[in-house]
């Protein structure tokens, strides 16, 4: 289980975080909602140890890993572009990391994965010739090669056209489940974190909103900014979209 | 970012250590030599110097010749990338010019003045074909039509470059709105690369007034400041305290220059895009251009021409049936050859710890967030700003007394610290583009900093280092002015043995020494050249499959 406490950062002089408390549970998918500016980012790399905290602390399994450098926390990231390494080709990127721990990940394991996210077809590539999609998925397997005890996801979707994202969606579903691995997913959309997510952290101005299930945010939203800034949106969605498919849908 | 890693501070020390030894206590001292005198401190030395009628003659003639070359370079350069961008000449020209007006950069400047004198001068080759001799070479003339050859090269390459960043869109709009061909020609290309041409004008400046090797070669009895600098520390009786005020009169204009160049670089427009269209057709306009651009490079390569006749026949000019006696007699003088060995070597070594350098200090400043980074920018423009013969001077004042005089080391060093900032700059510009989260990400997966730099920063900056890489060595093979000062007998290199050909009149040795240095950086170039096409060539496949 990860655990923040009174998490608060500062960033000269202006607060980007203010007192964050949260617990999450082994396996759980939780988004990071919130406009651009309200932090997320921020606290998506406070838990991964890229960023210090001014005060707070991070717990996982009761450890207090607040001081414990980025990589000996054992958490990884897939960043937003991917950070695909363009000089190694597909494959080469998946396995950079067994270079430096030789046995982490057996080598029916690392053919599990490969299978798993499908992409047995494009190893020999380089990442040039690789659609976005399947960028996203060589970093995800370059990822999980690692064996991560949490997956953080920056902006997973938003560099993909439409069709990609309804499966990247499930794909992502499918890795937490399969591996029941904890993952954290930094989001804007509101549509994209409740139909993904088990828990929805929606954060404004360095505050906690709201957390909640897909349901409590629905059905009890508990400000004005839940109600405008998520709900007000997905309900324009849903005219729309009946709108297109007709009133017998609606 | 990563910061506080001791990897990275140790490198950004040792950065800051070779720039504090071999370039601030230097110019330092340079500074303190020149203020002392036998009564303590004071600026009784610039009084001599300012009040010595033929020193402050030279330094008006330097002002003088260097600002009507600057004039005279920026436009012809102009007019040249303009004919490249914007006319639709014959294409062969075009790739011609491209080729043809670097190539002098890959000689040293003292070869461009004996090349001059064989070309234009009493028995010149050009003299003897047209049948009519010019006019003096000696002094004025010479010095101009030398600097305007050494300058046209960087000054088209700045301002070309410039031209692919104009919205050639804006044409279209002022066109539309009804502008008359002259409004049209100022708003959308004249006012856009206003800061460019005023760059162009300032680096033109700038390296003819600091350049040695052409006034040592053609100046004659016209004075300017590199070669007095040169008389007072080398000639009969060496006054160094002197020297130092020249040297430092000479950082001057060359660093209010550069200042000023950085200024300029606010003028310069921005646009957010470059679009590009098909040209139309004029006849009258391509050809006028094609006919001038032709002309320019006709005229600057056939004063080298001479270079690849002179050394071939028995006695130019009065005996000309073909020999090699000239090239047998300079492969089997041992002494020439040692020369050569010492340059090859000089420049090997500059331009791989000159590329380490400059690599290392690129990624420190664009790549970690280690504190007082940016300090390596303030290097870079220093280095930028100091003429090579007031570098070379202060390392004589500084390490005279040291092991490190009369080595091959100090020369390497001289080099790398005076063509730093060129390099760096590339390195920059190629780190910056790269994905900012690849140190993170590889830290995630296991590698320490260093081993993330080499694993994949380095591999996809592998065509700029390449192009690093030869710019160091062709510079560090055409230097004059920078290791003059700097050499012994034993450390001789080709272009300051031509230096001394020259007492001799062997000018037949110092066009096949130049020879020499030409074809070599040509195979350098064209090496590296290749390199980097195959690297960018597989990048582009890649990105078309």
């Amino acid at each position: 289980m990860l655990q923040l406490q009174n998490i608060s950062k500062q960033y000269e002089g202006k607060v980007v975080l203010d007192e964050v408390n949260l617990d999450i549970k082994k396996g759980e998918i939780v988004s990071l909602l919130g406009p651009s500016g309200s932090g997320k980012s921020t606290l998506l790399h406070i838990i991964l140890g890229l960023t210090k905290m001014t005060h707070g602390k991070v717990l996982f399994d009761d450890q207090d890993l607040s001081h414990v450098s980025m990589k000996d926390r054992g958490f990884n990231i897939v960043f937003q572009d991917y950070a695909l390494f363009p000089n190694l080709n597909a494959y080469e990127n998946i396995v950079y990391g067994l270079r430096n721990k030789k046995n982490l990940t057996s080598k029916e394991e690392l053919q599990e994965y490969i299978e798993f996210l499908e992409l047995t077809p494009h190893l020999t590539k380089r990442i040039s010739e690789l659609s976005g999609g399947q960028k996203q998925r060589v970093s995800i397997a370059r990822t999980l090669v690692m064996k991560p005890k949490i997956l953080l996801l920056d902006e997973p979707l938003s560099a993909l056209d439409g069709v990609i994202k309804e499966s990247i969606k499930q794909r992502i579903h499918a890795i937490a489940k399969e591996f029941n691995l904890t993952t954290i997913i930094v989001t804007h959309d509101p549509e994209e974190a409740l139909t993904l997510s088990d828990k929805i952290l929606i954060i404004n101005e360095g505050s906690i909103v709201q957390y909640g299930t897909p349901y409590e945010i629905m059905n009890f939203p508990q400000n004005d900014f839940v109600r405008s800034f998520i709900l007000k949106q997905l309900q324009i969605k849903r005219q729309n979209i009946h709108h297109l498919f007709g009133e017998q849908y609606a | 970012m990563p910061e506080g890693k001791p990897a990275i501070r140790i490198i950004y020390m040792m950065i800051l250590f070779v720039f504090l030894l071999f370039l601030a206590v230097p110019i330092g001292i340079l500074l303190i030599r020149s203020l002392e005198t036998a009564d303590g401190f004071n600026y009784a030395n610039y009084v001599s110097v300012l009040s010595d009628k033929e020193l402050v003659e030279s330094f008006l003639n330097s002002i003088k010749v260097s600002s009507l070359t600057a004039g005279i370079t920026t436009i012809l350069a102009f007019a040249l990338a303009y004919a490249m961008n914007y006319t639709r000449m014959y294409r062969p020209i075009k790739a011609v010019v491209h080729v043809g007006i670097v190539l002098p950069m890959l000689l040293p400047t003292i070869t461009y003045g004996f090349a001059i004198i064989y070309s234009l001068g009493n028995q010149g080759l050009l003299t003897k074909i047209t049948g009519r001799h010019f006019f003096d070479i000696y002094g004025f003339n010479g010095l101009l039509i030398g600097y305007v050859i050494y300058t046209l090269p960087a000054t088209f390459l700045l301002i070309n470059n410039s031209f692919k960043y104009i919205d050639k869109k804006f044409i279209v709009v002022s066109k539309l709105m009804g502008d008359r061909g002259f409004r049209t020609f100022k708003n959308t290309i004249v006012l856009p690369l206003l800061g460019s041409l005023g760059g162009a004008f300032l680096l033109s400046f700038i390296l003819s007034f600091t350049d040695f090797g052409i006034p040592a070669s053609i100046g004659g009895t016209y004075p300017v400041v590199a070669t007095q600098l040169y008389q007072v520390m080398l000639g009969s009786i060496p006054d160094f305290n002197n020297g130092a005020v020249i040297a430092v009169l000479m950082l001057v204009p060359a660093g209010f220059g550069i200042l000023l160049l950085h200024y300029l670089e606010r003028f310069n427009f921005h646009y957010d895009k470059f679009t590009d269209f098909e040209l139309l057709p004029h006849k009258g306009r391509d050809i006028a251009f094609g006919v001038f651009s032709t002309v320019v490079l006709v005229s600057m390569l056939s004063i080298f021409a001479v270079m690849f006749i002179a050394p071939f026949v028995t006695s130019y000019p009065y005996d000309l049936r073909f020999s090699l006696a000239h090239l047998t007699d300079t492969f089997l003088s041992k002494d020439l050859l040692a020369v050569y060995k010492n340059s090859l070597f000089v420049a090997c070594l500059t331009a791989v710890f000159g590329t380490l350098l400059a690599f290392g200090s690129a990624v420190v400043n664009v790549r970690t967030a280690v504190k007082g980074k940016s300090s390596i920018d303030v290097i870079a423009m220093i280095t930028n700003t100091v003429p090579g013969m007031v570098l070379g001077l202060s390392y004589l004042l500084f390490f005279n007394g040291s092991e490190l005089k009369g080595t091959f080391l100090i020369l390497v060093l001289c080099n790398i610290v005076h063509y730093f900032a060129t390099p760096y700059l590339m390195a920059k510009n190629a780190l910056s583009k790269m994905d900012p989260t690849w140190e993170t990400t590889g830290e995630l997966l296991g590698d320490s900093w260093l081993k993330t730099v080499f694993r994949v920063v380095l591999p996809n900056a592998s065509s700029t280092v390449i192009e690093m890489f030869s710019f160091y060595f062709i510079n560090s093979m055409v230097t004059i002015s920078g290791i003059i000062f700097l050499v012994t007998a034993q450390t001789s290199l080709v272009s300051s043995k031509i230096k001394e050909l020259q007492h001799f009149a062997q000018f037949n040795e110092v066009f096949i020494l130049s020879l020499l240095i030409f074809f070599t950086n040509l195979f350098v170039k064209f090496v590296c050249d290749h390199f980097q096409r195959v690297k960018s060539k597989s990048y582009i496949r890649g990105k078309l499959q």
